[in-house]
């Protein structure tokens, strides 16, 4: 028997934990907690200590999964899940300490079900590991967030991630057909559609897969998925255009996201100040002339006749628009770029011009078209006025990507560079009043405050009441019968206060 | 004299740089890097000459892999255009 210790848990508690996992994936060193106390969004390092899990555990199986939630609840200890650590509104990030759940070894292929096309995995499989796979089978599963080479099943699951190519082929929660699930109180049960495994649409009692998607850990953890799989794709078109105005882009990305194109898998405006970031440091975008002050890119994919004939009418729609076609280097260089975005070295610049170090923080909503406009307008201003208070903040510019092939809406970023070393309890203030801000202006326009990453990070998540309403209590209402002890994530999304009053 | 004798002095003395834009310069055709006037707060580390070569190098192969991973061909922008304009 090892005699390692815990900080801040019982002998008691990490002894029956080990009993579950095993000596060997029961880790209480300082570097295994402090790397899962972080994601990549910017964090205010000043603060770290706050955030470190007292133990970190690695299940192999569910029933470890649910063994370990078991524990915890006995003994009252948070258990916070972890798959890839790659979410941007902190979920993974531990408020409480307590227990680090990471699903990491849980990174089986199952059964490929080549006459339904589906496939069984481990929440801990990452999609660019699972494509690799499903290639000699010519399938391909198409969850695709800028994080594809690092991200896991399981974390899509529990935020309910956004893809790139989500136009085409939708969502994680349109891909996920069905998945094991750890209640909060340790029960496993399958949540789909209806009950079988491989079903896409049923109708059959309360329709409970999205409640169980991008909750961010607080109702539970999924721990096997089972995927609906695609052909892989014959061919791929990736045009990037310029534009000499914001507003030619801005009507122009409408007019292709409309174009009803079978094989459209989504289009992107970039605006002004995400040019002007990228002529500082992108090789494609340097040697740009001046009057290039928006883009526009799409993507196509699926048979090659298909794509081909989806690809003469984009064209033709943005040469409509005057748009310049920026040629196939360029186009085809980004476009796969854009598929591991975490990949990027990240530096901005003080107001001097002077390079130093920042973390990449995108501020997401989700917004309509007719709304981009002002929502843009506001954002800057609200960065420009933190930019003007200190070095530490600066403007990357914003994109909009369209989240469904109809053009309804985007998800919508501001990107600000966020030089975390100089961070400190009055800068840390400024950030957290101005995410307030930003969520405010995209619910003030009709929006949602996050269309990809989530919104529970100190300063949105104010804003979630008001954004919810009365969706909202049923939120506190849902959290605390599901989890009564409050052991699943606890101080996400504010849910601490459903066990600190009576709910009407 | 052989073409692949290795020199350390060649090596570590990268070509002359020349300006590429306000803030940036380049020393290898295409491969451009940010004007060293900017980086006085962050120090550049020496870089041998073959090391920017094959990770610019890298960047471009794991590009053009993540293209075969997506799909079996890429459709070119500009043959399409081409076509477009015999309409």
């Amino acid at each position: 028997m090892s005699t390692v210790t815990a900080p801040g848990l019982a002998d008691e508690v990490l002894g029956e934990l080990r009993d579950v996992v095993g000596d060997e994936h029961l880790l209480v060193d300082k570097p295994a907690r402090m790397h899962r106390a972080r994601v990549p969004a910017p964090f205010p390092v000043h603060r770290w200590a706050r955030h470190i899990p007292d133990v970190v555990v690695l299940p192999a199986c569910t029933e470890e999964v649910a063994a370990v939630i078991e524990v915890a609840n006995r003994f009252g200890v948070p258990v916070v899940p972890r798959c890839g650590g790659t979410g941007l509104t902190d979920g993974a990030v531990p408020l409480h300490h307590g227990i680090l759940l990471d699903v990491k070894r849980l990174q089986y292929i199952g059964d490929i079900d080549l006459e339904n096309r589906t496939c069984v995995v481990g929440a801990g499989v990452n999609m660019l590991k699972l494509n690799e796979a499903l290639a000699r089978h010519d399938l391909f599963y198409p969850d695709d967030p800028a994080s594809y080479p690092c991200s896991l099943v399981g974390g899509r699951i529990g935020t309910s991630g956004w893809s790139l190519i989500g136009s085409r082929y939708g969502h994680t929660r349109d891909l996920v057909l069905s998945f094991l699930h750890v209640l909060p109180t340790g029960e496993v049960i399958r949540i789909g559609e209806g009950g079988g495994p491989r079903i896409s649409k049923s109708s059959s009692g309360y329709q409970m897969k999205q409640l169980f998607m991008g909750h961010q850990g607080t109702l539970g953890v999924a721990t096997e998925a089972t995927l609906k799989l695609y052909p892989k794709p014959e061919a791929e078109f990736s045009p990037f255009w310029a534009f000499e105005e914001y507003d030619t882009g801005y009507r122009a990305v409408r007019a292709l996201a409309q174009a009803d194109v079978a094989t459209f898998a989504g289009a992107v405006l970039f605006d002004e100040e995400k040019v002007r970031y990228l002529r500082r440091d992108d090789e494609a975008y340097i040697p740009q002339p001046e009057n290039v002050r928006a883009l526009v890119c799409s993507a196509l994919y699926g048979n090659e006749d298909e794509v081909r004939a989806g690809a003469g009418r984009l064209m033709r729609i943005a040469r409509s628009f005057g748009a310049r076609y920026m040629g196939d280097e360029i186009s085809q260089g980004d476009w796969a770029a854009r598929h591991d975005r975490y990949a990027t070295p990240l530096h901005g610049r003080t107001k001097a011009g002077q390079v130093v170090p920042m973390s990449w923080h995108c501020e997401d909503a989700a917004i309509n078209w007719s709304a981009l406009p002002a929502v843009r307008e506001q954002w800057h201003r609200i960065v420009a006025d933190l930019r003007s208070r200190s070095d530490v903040f600066d403007d990357w510019g914003m994109f909009s990507y369209t989240s469904a092939r109809t053009g309804v809406d985007y998800l919508t970023e501001i990107d600000v560079g966020i030089w975390e070393q100089e961070l400190d309890e009055e800068t840390w203030a400024m950030w957290v009043d101005a995410k307030r801000e930003i969520a405010r202006v995209a619910v003030a326009h009709g929006g949602s405050i996050s269309a990809c990453h989530g919104s529970c990070r100190e300063g949105e998540v104010d804003v979630v009441p008001e954004e919810l309403g009365g969706a909202y209590e049923v939120m506190r209402k849902i959290k605390r019968t599901l989890d009564p002890a409050n052991v699943m994530n606890p101080g996400k999304y504010g849910l601490d206060g459903a066990f600190e009053e009576d709910l009407a | 004299m052989s073409q692949f004798s290795y020199r350390r002095g060649e090596q570590v003395t990268p070509p002359p740089a020349r300006q590429t834009s306000d803030v940036s310069v380049m020393r290898f055709d295409h491969i451009y890097e940010v004007d060293p006037r900017l980086m006085q707060r962050v120090p550049q580390q020496p870089f041998p000459n073959w090391d920017t070569l094959r990770i610019a190098h890298g960047r471009e192969d794991h590009l053009a892999w993540m293209h075969r991973h997506f799909a079996h061909a890429v459709i070119s922008g500009a043959e399409v255009l081409d076509g477009l304009s015999d309409e």
